[in-house]
């Protein structure tokens, strides 16, 4: 009869479309993993996804606890019978990197901002690392008296009383 | 021929489409990546080729497809046979 036969022929040729459909899917996954991989993408993906994941979190523990938090056991009433929440729920911009963190991520956000990144190393601001620019020598951002970025060799050359008077009277001494 | 006759109409992009879809839902795409990345971390970042991958993928890969999801596509690749045929 006809019919098994053809039924037969139908099934393998449907088998063998099904594997082409299938390795090309493969073909597509492989090569976007590869691609991932090689430039590096995945580690600041996951390092994101991370950061995220756990703002995300702090946020719900935060909406919890100002909704009531009856399943919250962590309800600590201080002398004047407040109640804090236990993740600062503050949210601002991040002055390294601009990105809005909440107050209570700050810490771990920061340790990643400035200290992993070779670009968080590279940038220099001037708010709070003001006291980083006094100590490197001749940066041009320095606004304080003239003497504080003069090299220690130039002071000794001074020598006259007077400045080194004005040096101390200024304290704008920066050495240890 | 009739492989020729798939793509011309457009129903192996479509099957292809459906296929992908399929295999996203039922995180196989996410198992798949995974099994990459776990690639990666012992073969190390610079060695890695597209081939390397492929082997590791195909034969998990193949085997783990979701009987209902294969069970569709051979469906709908059937039904295109028969209406071809004709």
């Amino acid at each position: 009869m006809a019919v098994p036969n053809e039924d037969n022929m139908s099934a393998q040729l449907s088998s063998h479309f099904f594997g082409d459909l299938l390795d090309s899917i493969i073909a597509d996954v492989a090569s976007e993993c590869h691609r991932i991989v090689r430039l590096g993408l995945d580690r600041n993906l996951e390092e994101e996804e991370e950061e995220l994941k756990l703002s995300a979190q702090a946020r719900v523990r935060v909406a919890d606890s100002s909704n009531g938090g009856e399943a919250n056991g962590k309800y600590v009433v201080d002398i004047f019978g407040q109640t804090h929440p236990s993740v600062a729920s503050e949210i601002f911009d991040c002055m390294n990197c601009g990105r809005s963190i909440m107050a209570g991520r700050f810490a771990p956000h920061l340790e990643k901002c400035m200290g992993k990144g070779r670009k968080a190393r590279l940038k220099v601001t001037r708010s709070s690392t003001a006291a980083q620019n006094r100590h490197s020598r001749g940066s041009p951002a320095s606004t304080y008296s003239p003497y504080s970025s003069s090299t220690s060799t130039n002071r000794l050359s001074n020598g006259t009383s007077s400045v080194a008077g004005e040096e101390y009277s200024n304290g704008t001494f920066e050495e240890p | 021929m009739l492989g020729y006759w798939l793509i011309e109409s457009g129903e192996k992009e479509r099957l292809m489409e459906l296929l992908r879809e399929r295999l996203i839902e039922c995180g196989w795409r996410d198992e798949m990546k995974a099994l990459c990345r776990s690639f990666t971390k012992k073969k190390g970042r610079e060695n890695v080729t597209v081939d390397d991958l492929v082997q590791v993928i195909t034969p998990k890969g193949r085997a783990s497809v979701p009987d209902s999801v294969k069970a569709e596509l051979l469906q709908r690749i059937r039904s295109f046979l028969a209406s071809a045929a004709l």
